[in-house]
């Protein structure tokens, strides 16, 4: 690898010329890392809601051509100037948040929202000159979260890598850099529920499934699924979920529904649709005097979350979550650890694979509600 | 003392006969205690707003006459079946919540709210039998929270009194069962501001006043009080408030000021009067990433408190809080150690003092928002 290192690379990467439109593998120039950058080969990646959401791009603008993809596992090729924690070789999971260690959030135990290189959808090119990394016949593809790993190669800050055990099968724990450690964490560091408590996870997708794991990992008695769609159901107990309600089978609101099942409500909830009656109901089906509600799923943004006071001064609490609270370089690497010690299961989120050259289906299973994690193998 | 036991007593009260009309000191009838009930002999009592505004009785159904009160401290007279954590002599605080330690809740080490004794403002009897110990002739006279302090005598469950160090000053002590513990837990328990930390208190009464004292006793380095009446600012620098906000100063929404003031966000809030708005600034003005609001002030039943999800989803947590987080017997009594310790200061809350007689002094000088605490003598 080392003969180019400091050299424009060629490589494959699929580009989305348009919104909505499928993508198009073409060869692209990757330029080397600059200063505080890597350039990362890419082994796996997969699709994660946020990379489609802003691909069909309908509620926001996005800028385009732009290579997409967040969640990936790959090999650090060559460094920038000023890289010292990451050599050529390692293999590390690029995130779409940060953590440059010098901020006052990554100085506190609390945050992860590191100032600098906190998520930014907006932002379509490298910190450090404002420019692209890639290009084709010198007109440049813009980055998506700093990371566009639908790609062979790519170009990443340091602060958005995390260096993991290169025993790591790198095709499973691709899916931790983005939606299950999101849920994983949201149940584990936000809510944390006590061994032999009830919790109710509303949207079983990826990030609830992830998030019911963690709740059985936590040891809770009760994980209580809430989705409006019946099917998900079988595939969730296979995540620890012990029962199911689906809003439409009742009349009421179905935080009455969880109280009346929790002889006053669940002790932990934890939001993953991103559906602002949801987020309501979620807060609400909460235990007064210790219950605590963690929302997770990113609403649209004209939502607006409304409840009577009553609510906290009962002694509910509501928090929110990023990322699961993981800090990306210094906690991550633990959670690729639980996976190797088999406390967490990470093949049961894999429900497809598709090579590179077929990404498209990966982006039709996702439309069609399809599967939970599909692997994108590059080679 | 033991002379009364099991039978009535005769005593003075302040007994309200209509909604917002003076009290009337009465001679009235104190039967003994039933069942996990005690009698009280109440030396010092103070007004809460609480107690103003049940009597007021704008807004809900009203129950009289009655006996108000519900900040106090006394020596138990005598006890009724059943009772064994007090006896007679023992110096104690009554408290508007109780503890029954069998309940989920009293279980839990994160809930004061209790499922048999937690406040209940409607309720104007015992719960044993569902009727009033108070009568004057023949005619029952409705308690109040379960305390009724505002009377010589007074008849609590067990669950609702706090048995506090004898050696303990009755005439300071008396406002920790109320107001003051309140505020102090909201910073203490639930904010829990960490050394050199900035934190933000909503509303500089009494209760606003105690949250700042905890934000003090925990070494914040920054108390910034917001109320939209600035005479409150002089009094409040007693007790540790290093900055002052009145929004009626700015255009801009009291929270933005906030933000520009500490580079982002308080690290704490604590929202202590009610209202809504403020609640909602309270919650907006903490630093993303680990900034906390705690909510204290209870507000009309009909307002909605309402936000943007990303100020959750950006890592702020909103709590609320019921008497400080408290629990009544277990919790209190250390309570009035820390001013034991001199680690807490409480003269301070303390700007006036009357006798019994004189109790509608102390109905004015809240009603004029003149006071801070007015402690009641009932020995004249």
């Amino acid at each position: 690898m080392s003969t180019t290192a400091g050299k424009v690379l060629k490589c494959k990467a699929a580009v989305a010329w348009e919104a909505g439109k499928p993508l198009v593998i073409e060869e692209v120039e990757v330029a080397p890392p600059q200063k505080m950058e890597v350039r990362v080969k890419i082994l796996f990646t997969s699709l994660c809601h946020t990379d489609l959401y802003f691909w069909e791009a309908k509620a926001q603008d996005s800028v385009f051509p732009r290579i997409f993809g967040h969640e990936a596992s790959g090999i650090v090729e060559s460094v920038g100037e000023d890289v010292t924690e990451l050599v050529p070789g390692d293999h590390v999971l690029p995130v779409f948040t940060g953590e440059c260690r010098d901020c006052a959030h990554c100085k506190s135990e609390e945050s992860n929202m590191c100032t600098l290189l906190r998520i930014n959808t907006d932002r379509g090119v490298m910190i450090n000159d404002e420019k692209s990394r890639f290009s084709i016949n010198g007109k440049p593809i813009y980055h998506f979260v700093g990371t566009s790993t639908f790609s062979e190669y790519t170009v990443v800050h340091v602060g958005c890598l995390a260096k993991i055990n290169p025993l790591a099968p790198m095709d499973k724990v691709c899916v931790l850099s983005c939606g299950i450690s999101t849920g994983l964490g949201a149940t584990l560091n936000v809510a944390k529920p006590k061994k032999g408590s009830s919790v109710a996870i509303f949207g079983l997708g990826a990030v609830g499934l992830g998030a019911a794991e963690g709740a059985r990992l936590a040891g809770a008695s009760r994980v209580i699924g809430v989705d409006f769609k019946n099917s998900r159901y079988e595939e969730a107990k296979k995540f620890g979920v012990t029962e199911f309600i689906n809003p439409k089978d009742y009349t009421k609101p179905v935080q009455e529904v969880i109280a009346e099942m929790t002889d006053g409500g669940v002790d932990r909830s934890v939001e993953c649709t991103g559906n602002i009656d949801a987020m309501i109901s979620a807060f609400e089906c909460v235990h007064d005097g210790w219950g605590v509600a963690v929302l997770v799923g990113v609403p649209h943004k004209d939502a607006i979350f409304k409840t009577p006071p009553i609510n906290f001064l009962n002694e509910r609490t509501l928090k929110g979550t990023f990322f699961g609270n993981y800090k990306p370089r210094s906690d991550l690497p633990s959670v690729v650890e639980m996976y190797m010690n088999k406390e967490l299961e990470v093949e049961k989120f894999i429900t497809h694979e598709v090579p590179f050259a077929e990404i498209n289906k990966a982006f039709e299973l996702m439309l069609k509600g399809e599967g939970l994690r599909c692997i994108i193998k590059m080679e | 003392m033991s002379s009364t036991v099991g039978q009535v007593i005769r005593c003075k009260a302040a007994v309200s006969w209509e909604a917002g009309k003076p009290l009337v000191i009465e001679e009235v009838e104190v039967a003994p205690p039933q069942n996990m009930e005690v009698r009280v002999k109440i030396l010092f009592t103070s007004l809460c707003h609480t107690d103003v505004y049940f009597w007021e009785a704008k807004g809900q159904t009203p129950l009289f006459p009655r006996i108000f009160g519900h900040e106090a401290g006394g020596i138990v007279e005598s006890i009724g079946e059943g009772v064994t954590d007090l006896k007679p002599g023992d110096k104690v605080l009554p408290i508007f919540t109780g503890e029954c330690k069998e309940c989920r809740h009293c279980k839990s080490s994160e809930s004061n709210m209790c499922d048999l004794l937690r406040i209940n403002t409607d309720r104007g009897a015992m719960l044993e039998d569902g009727k009033t110990r108070f009568s004057k002739n023949g005619q029952p006279i409705h308690h109040f929270l379960g305390t009724s302090t505002f009377s010589e005598y007074t008849v609590i469950h067990v669950g609702c009194l706090a048995k506090i160090n004898p050696e303990a000053p009755l005439d300071k002590v008396c406002v920790l069962s109320c107001g003051i513990s309140t505020g102090l837990g909201a910073t203490l328990n639930v904010a829990k501001p960490t050394k050199g930390s900035t934190v933000a208190i909503f509303g500089l009464g009494a209760v606003g006043l105690a949250a700042a004292e905890g934000a003090r006793i925990a070494g914040a380095s920054r108390i910034i009080g917001v109320d939209l009446n600035p005479s409150r600012f002089e009094e409040a620098k007693k007790f540790g408030l290093t900055e002052f906000v009145n929004p009626k100063d700015h255009n801009k929404p009291v929270q933005e000021v906030l933000v520009e003031m500490t580079d982002g966000g308080v690290d704490r809030s604590v929202e202590c009067t009610g209202n809504v708005n403020a609640m909602i600034s309270a919650f907006e003005c903490v630093h993303d990433g680990w900034g906390v609001a705690v909510l204290v002030g209870v507000p009309n039943k009909d307002d909605a408190f309402k936000t943007h999800p990303i100020n959750l989803l950006n890592e702020r947590t909103l709590k609320g809080t019921f008497f400080g987080n408290y629990k009544p017997r277990s919790d209190i009594p250390a309570v009035v150690e820390k001013y034991m310790n001199k680690e807490l200061e409480v003269e301070k809350f303390i700007t006036h003092k009357v006798t019994f007689s004189e109790i509608n002094k102390a109905f004015e000088y809240m009603l004029k928002g003149e006071s801070l605490r007015c402690i009641i003598s009932m020995e004249n």
